[in-house]
């Protein structure tokens, strides 16, 4: 390797290096907010490189036979990188508010001793960053397959990272019911993945053996299609369905997302599931799709399960972090439309673009669960509070009449699910829009209808929870008067106190979720600009 | 820029006066009337060229008043299109009437979250101004979907008992259906892009293209039935129609008068100006059909409407009916059933606004919109009930109204080509006097309900306030328009002559010679 490969790869190296100096600084000093300073430092400094470097990088450099470098690689570091600090951030609040408790109680808990173990949170993020890199660095099945492993086995423990234990009230109730579905999580996770990959694994093996290269753009197809390849490519295929949790590979899904950090759910949504889709772009245009007509076939259907699947299993979800979940898996089913007309110019571009909206819009919809989820906890510790199921924070009905609690962090979820559900002027609209005219110009006309079906049952369970936002909060009060009214009001019990008060969310959380926001509006309104930057990968 | 400063009037002023209101309680009104009344004055800045369309006709040429142009993403050749004529100067003086008549007559009706709910009544005007006015079908799309979501809200919040469920059955229909209206945009554009070489979302350029040998492929008819199952839906066609009732029904008073007058009305109005310009061979082919739907509707439409016992429930099945009419005129192909189509577009926005109006007020008073509980009100209320009869048969299409002048030259239009479908719908006119009169009979004469008396006997019969002079004031704007528009039509049809002659070229003869697409393109704003 020369100088020069090294200068091609430094984002990466200096996210390799940020992370073993925060494991190193983890040794000695076991402050969190050091911990998560290192971690800030290290991808901004990681995203000045890249971001410095994106427009002078005229053409690809072949970092050994392994990886590539280009712009389009380059571009989705900066997103990753983006994703990571978003997610490393509501993991810091996340992490704080179970550390700290509410704020009446910080002093007694700061000598807490499990308080001291969250500093390896944001290691793990940085790894499972290094990993989507690599991945949408690489351009042979070795580094494929390590990268894609690297972010799996970094995934595992974030997953189930262990929640500090509250030693007060009520509190503790929440953090045992919490660390439980977390550890849940990550093993189902685990035992899931660990299969998966195998799939893959051998999938890549038969490959090879049809084609006698394990580099992408060397790969010899001239054989047709063996059984051999064929096999490989389907065994591959259903390791990555995994992955991305396509329908009939989506059972894990929901109770990985419900039961992971919320911070770690947003991750493994957006950088676990974009990483893997940036680099089929590159490997599917590689080796076009079309050589292998059953491989058609089988995205098709796969495209079409999980669109329909994925919206019909969402319709009866009560729990907003399953209902995330599988609204995923409805957009991973849109997602594949744009493969099927990989060899079209738009196919690239809409890819690019819904992958930009897909992160936008679920980091900005995970936030805000996120964010609540916080206040909640904060809600909850106070032990004069019940416990039931309105109390969970990721039920739905927690979540009625909230607008009229907290109106600016609703109204951020709303356009989230506005943009989930493909409303215009949101980015998810646009992405939509590139998705339509894509399978249009393939004349996919059975996954356009799919995509037609399932758009119009994704806005039922959206359009419920939207709605759940603005009914009227659940007391007697309220229905004649105006809130601001009742609140002023001398309150007979405690109860309605506490559901009329606005959550209490960090000036940090509500900056970070009205920036996700905002970017989810302009790239909405004024789309030329990110299309621009894509035109000019 | 008189368009573009209307739109972002309607939107910042619902910000306005959501914040007024929160400042002071009761000052929100005033904003949203304010606003109203000067959005009303910048239309107004359009009465001279509405004058002269009255001395002489529009060649296609001048058929633009006004428009506005701005790139807004170069990549698919969208631009920020706003233009104004005399079809659109009428539906946005429609809008910002009717705007301003259920802001009045509802005036004191809400008083939960006041603020939130004048923004979000301006905003839905907003959008349907943005709806009536784009001439780009991006915008025309982003418009067309976005006006649905502070009306959603509208019906959620602020709508009676079973507000939730008519909220979303009445989104997931429209959004659905405009998805398919998404596809055949996008199908469209992209034919003009393989003929032409150029991506644009302009409807004068896709005319052209879509005028050549296209024209008489299957692809025209899917792409044309893309476009008409979604107008359909907001028509609302019969098959189509069953989110109307309940939408209407539990909507508050303001929400059903804003989706009777004029939401309905964008429907058609997609209709007229884009379906038919765009894919005249397929529509000629698609009439008989089309026209079959508006038939059955008018007649659905007016059985139901006898069936119901909910007040506005009638009112809205008699909207079924009489929008069945608007189907059935615009799809005649030809110039005077389509005029008559938009008379009866603005005849029964009125007629319609004021009935819903009407209806929530005599809720608003009698906590009742059950047909057995409000009767005889006429003892009781006998303003309110003067006025109600005359909006009722101003319904029922009474000679000297402006319902009968869009009826009967729907008919009259209609008989030149199908005879049939002609006398068939003037069966419907027969079914509309008969659940008129119902409503007559009933409500406004028949005794008055016992057991309310009894309870109210501490009050005396004279406990219920007949019109205050608010609501007088308002119901005053339709009637007089109503009695206008019937009695001296002409200024009105003279509005849409221009754009309805333009559409009747392409039908007379359908031939696709490129003069006919350079003719439409010199129009282009």
């Amino acid at each position: 390797m020369s100088l020069r490969d090294f200068i091609a790869l430094s984002p990466l190296l200096i996210v390799a290096t940020g992370a073993l100096v925060l494991l190193l600084q983890l040794a000695f000093v076991r402050s969190h907010r050091a911990a998560f300073a290192t971690f800030l430092l290290t991808l901004a400094a990681a995203s000045v490189d890249g971001w410095i470097r994106l427009p002078a990088v005229e053409q690809a450099t072949a970092v050994t036979t392994l990886l590539r470098v280009d712009r389009f690689s380059l571009f989705f570091c900066l997103l990753f990188f983006f994703t990571s600090a978003v997610c490393g951030g509501l993991g810091y609040r996340y992490l704080r508010a179970r550390l700290t408790g509410n704020r009446g109680t910080s002093t007694t808990l700061s000598s807490c001793p499990s308080s001291s173990s969250c500093g390896e949170f944001y290691f793990f993020v940085l790894l499972a960053t290094l990993g989507a890199c690599t991945l949408v660095s690489s351009q042979h099945f070795a580094s494929f397959f390590l990268a894609l492993e690297l972010i799996s086995l970094s995934l595992y423990p974030l997953l189930a990272f262990p929640v500090p234990l509250a030693k007060w009230g009520a509190g503790r109730d929440v953090s045992n019911r919490e660390a439980a579905l977390s550890l849940e999580s990550g093993i189902k996770y685990l035992i899931t993945s660990a299969l998966a990959t195998a799939l893959a694994l051998f999938g890549i093996a038969l490959m090879y053996a049809a084609t006698g290269n394990l580099q992408f753009s060397s790969m010899d197809f001239s054989r047709g299609e063996s059984a051999l390849l064929i096999g490989g490519f389907a065994l591959l295929l259903a390791g990555v369905a995994f992955k991305l949790s396509l329908v009939p590979f989506h059972v894990w899904t929901a109770d990985v997302y419900e039961g992971a950090p919320t911070p770690v759910t947003a991750f493994i949504a957006t950088l676990g599931k974009t990483a893997l889709l940036a680099i089929l772009l590159r490997l599917f245009s590689e080796f076009s799709v079309h050589i292998l007509e059953t491989s058609v076939a089988m995205i098709s259907l796969l495209a079409v399960a999980s669109m329909l699947g994925g919206n019909l299993l969402a319709l009866r979800q009560r729990n907003v972090k399953r209902l995330l979940a599988y609204s995923a898996i409805a957009h991973m089913g849109y997602f594949l439309v744009v493969y099927l007309v990989i060899d079209r110019g738009i196919a690239r571009e809409a890819t690019i673009y819904y992958l930009v909206a897909y992160t936008v819009t679920t980091l900005c919809a995970f936030s805000a669960v996120s964010l609540i989820d916080d206040a909640a906890l904060s809600d909850v510790s106070n032990p004069q509070v019940t416990t039931g199921d309105d109390r969970n924070p990721f039920q739905q009905s927690f979540y009625r009449g909230l607008f009229w609690r907290s109106p600016t962090l609703s109204l951020c979820l709303a356009a989230a699910l506005l943009s989930l559900a493909g409303i215009p002027f949101t980015v998810g609209f646009i992405g939509k829009f590139y998705l339509i005219t894509a399978a249009l110009d393939g004349q996919l006309w059975g996954l356009l209808g799919a995509l037609i079906v399932g758009s119009a049952l994704g806005l039922f369970y959206y359009l419920r929870l939207l709605l759940t936002l603005v009914e009227a909060p659940p007391i007697a009060s309220g229905q004649t008067a105006g809130v601001r009214v009742v609140v002023d009001q001398p309150h007979t019990s405690a109860e309605p106190a506490a559901r009329n008060n606005p959550l209490l969310i960090s000036r940090s959380g509500l900056g970070l979720l009205l920036l996700l926001t905002a970017l989810l509006l302009i790239f909405g309104i004024y789309p030329q600009m990110l299309i621009n930057g894509i035109n000019a990968l | 820029m008189t368009l573009l400063w209307l739109l972002a009037l309607l939107i910042l002023g619902g910000g306005l006066s959501w914040a007024g209101e929160n400042l002071r309680r009761g000052c929100g009104h005033w904003i949203a009337l304010t606003v109203l009344a000067i959005a009303i004055l910048l239309l107004g800045r359009y009465l001279p060229q509405a004058l002269d369309v009255l001395a002489a006709e529009p060649k296609p040429q001048t058929l633009w008043w006004d428009h506005i142009r701005v790139p807004w993403i170069p990549r698919f050749g969208i631009s920020f299109t706003l233009a104004i004529d005399g079809l659109g100067f009428l539906m946005l003086a429609l809008t910002l009437l009717c705007g301003l008549f259920g802001l009045v007559m509802t005036w004191r009706e809400i008083r939960r979250r006041t603020g939130c709910y004048l923004a979000n009544y301006l905003w839905t005007l907003a959008g349907v101004v943005g709806v009536f006015c784009a001439q780009d079908l991006f915008l025309f799309f982003c418009f067309w979907e976005t006006m649905l979501v502070p009306m959603l809200l509208l019906i959620a919040i602020w709508g009676h008992e079973q507000r939730t469920r008519a909220a979303i059955q009445f989104f997931i229909f429209t959004q659905a259906s405009s998805l398919l209206l998404l596809a055949a945009i996008v199908g469209s554009t992209l034919v003009h892009y393989q003929m032409s070489g150029s991506v644009s979302f302009s409807p004068q350029q896709l005319t052209a293209t879509l005028h050549t040998q296209f024209a008489e492929t299957p692809y025209a008819y899917w792409l044309m039935l893309g476009f008409f199952i979604a107008f359909a839906v907001k028509l609302p066609a019969i098959l189509v129609h069953t989110w109307l009732p309940d939408a209407h029904t539990q909507a508050p008073t303001a929400g059903s008068v804003l989706l009777a007058a004029i939401l309905l009305k964008t429907g058609a109005y997609g209709l007229i100006r884009f379906t038919l310009p765009l894919f005249p061979a397929a529509s000629t082919a698609f009439s008989p059909v089309a026209m079959a739907l508006g038939v059955a509707g008018i007649l659905y439409g007016a059985l139901m409407a006898f069936s119901q016992t909910d007040i506005k429930r009638l009112i809205a099945y008699s909207s079924v009916s009489h929008m069945g009419f608007v189907l059935l005129g615009i799809y005649a192909l030809n110039s005077i059933a389509l005029q008559g189509a938009v008379a009866q577009m603005v005849a029964h926005g009125l007629s319609t606004a004021a009935l819903f109006g009407i209806a929530g007020s005599l809720q608003h008073r009698l906590h009742s919109r059950d047909i057995n509980d409000v009767r005889g009100i006429w003892q009781t209320m006998p303003a309110l009930a003067a006025v109600f009869l005359f909006f009722i048969v101003a319904a029922m299409g009474l000679p000297g109204l402006a319902n009968f002048v869009g009826e009967s030259l729907v008919l009259i239009g209609t008989y030149a080509r199908f005879p049939w479908f002609s006398a068939l719908a003037a069966v419907g006119l027969i079914g509309a006097a008969i659940y008129g009169l119902k409503l007559v009979v009933r409500v406004l004469f028949g005794p008055p309900p016992a057991v309310r008396e009894a309870s109210d006997a501490t009050m005396g019969s004279s406990g219920l306030m007949d019109l205050r002079r608010r609501e007088l004031f308002a119901l005053l704007l339709p009637l007089l328009l109503l009695v206008w528009i019937g009695l001296y039509p002409q200024p009105l049809l003279r509005q849409s002559a221009g754009w309805s002659n333009l559409l009747a070229t392409y039908f007379t003869a359908p031939a696709a010679d490129g003069d006919k697409a350079a003719s439409l393109q010199g129009a282009a704003p």
